[in-house]
């Protein structure tokens, strides 16, 4: 009777064990399967946000998502066409941002180029200012003024006084300083600004200037 | 035969080589006009000095100016319609007499500036002229009056001279004008 009793209980936990263990890796499968539904269900959403481009991630982040939704080899014939294409978006806006990058580097120069044209309208401009200067003293304060755009005063000043073709003379080679002055001197200006060689800090280092 | 061959050789040598002295009508115009204006950037010059307006250190440094216009020898001739005589005086002592004149103003004013001699190409490649320019001086008193005018004539010889010089590492080929003495020919009241 007892050994009855003590097989019937081992049955029992037999039987608990086996069912309970049945029941748990169930729920496991379960699991894993809600898992992989979720990592596809975002995979899919992510891939659909870069390729309509809703997503507010940086080119860089879409690219790392994209590089790590393949990695993850779902599976899915569905994510893979969307991989393709979340590439090709990508590559595209890739090159337009690099398109987008040389533009404002070109907008860039261009605006660094107009700074120092601008600073060769303003000799011009100080050229005028000092022939029309109602006495010396202004006409100093101009010319010290004007003298800041260059390198130092002594910087070369280079008058043409005739061009043609690979023939250009020029008039005796002056400096800054003294060309400056002469305008003073002579209450006009007969010359336009040709050319103008810069330093790294933008200051003049050759002015070229030619006859009206 | 070979004397007129080498006849022949040596003409079109010269002939060649006369061609490549001289210079285009457009570019000798541009030299002429070149040393036409040193010659009015000198009048303007003497009219600075001359002012009794012009503060010491400024007529100082156009006198540095002024004096760079000329060949290092030249003279600058000076007549007066109370003496027959024209005394000549380097010039860079005519420069500081016309600043220290004894008037209390002065109006000096140059024109008619115009080639009396057309720029000639010289055998050694300076071309060399003559330009001729009236002067007329007004010395005036502290009271405003006027004690003193004339009106001269006078001939300025320019000399012009191709030269080169390497800046930042460019070679530049200018025209280097000199101006040479300047001669009193008339002196008149006016």
């Amino acid at each position: 009777m007892k050994l009855r009793i003590k097989n019937f209980i081992l049955v029992t936990i037999l039987a608990f064990v086996t069912i309970g263990g049945t029941t748990s890796c169930g729920s496991k499968k379960k699991l894993a399967k809600k898992e992989y539904e979720a990592k596809v269900a975002q995979a899919k959403a992510d891939l659909n946000a870069i390729i309509e481009g809703t997503t507010e991630w940086t080119l860089e982040e879409q690219k790392a998502r994209v590089e790590e939704i393949e990695k993850s080899d779902l599976q899915n014939q569905e994510i893979d066409a969307l991989i393709v294409k979340a590439k090709e978006v990508l590559a595209r806006e890739l090159a337009e941002a690099e398109r987008a990058a040389e533009e404002e580097r070109l907008r860039k120069i261009e605006e660094e180029n107009r700074a120092k044209a601008e600073s060769k309208t303003s000799i011009s401009d100080y050229f005028a200012i000092i022939a029309a200067a109602p006495d010396a003293e202004t006409a100093n304060e101009k010319i010290n003024e004007a003298l800041n755009l260059f390198a130092s005063p002594d910087v070369p000043v280079l008058i043409i006084v005739y061009q043609m073709g690979d023939i250009i003379d020029f008039d005796a080679p002056t400096t800054a300083e003294k060309y400056l002055n002469y305008i003073k001197d002579q209450k006009s200006v007969t010359v336009r600004v040709n050319n103008v060689k810069y330093d790294d800090n933008d200051k003049i280092t050759e002015l070229e200037l030619i006859k009206k | 035969m070979k004397k007129i061959f080498l006849t022949l050789l040596f003409g079109v040598f010269l002939l060649g080589n006369t061609q490549a002295q001289e210079l285009s009508h457009e570019r000798k115009q541009a030299v002429d006009s070149l040393a036409l204006e040193k010659v009015r950037d000198l009048s303007k010059y003497i009219k600075i000095i001359g002012s009794k307006e012009t503060p010491w250190s400024e007529a100082n440094r156009v006198i540095d100016r002024a004096e760079e216009l000329f060949a290092p020898d030249a003279e600058i001739g000076v007549s007066s319609l109370t003496t027959n005589e024209v005394q000549y005086y380097k010039v860079r002592q005519y420069l500081e007499r016309l600043m220290r004149l004894n008037y209390d103003r002065v109006e000096i004013d140059w024109y008619k500036i115009e080639y009396v001699s057309d720029l000639q190409r010289q055998p050694d490649g300076t071309y060399v002229g003559v330009i001729t320019v009236f002067q007329t001086f007004k010395g005036f008193d502290k009271e405003g009056r006027l004690v003193y005018q004339d009106t001269t004539k006078k001939d300025i010889t320019v000399y012009v001279k191709r030269k080169e010089t390497q800046i930042g590492g460019r070679l530049i080929g200018f025209w280097d004008v000199m101006l040479g003495d300047m001669r009193v020919k008339e002196t008149s009241i006016k």
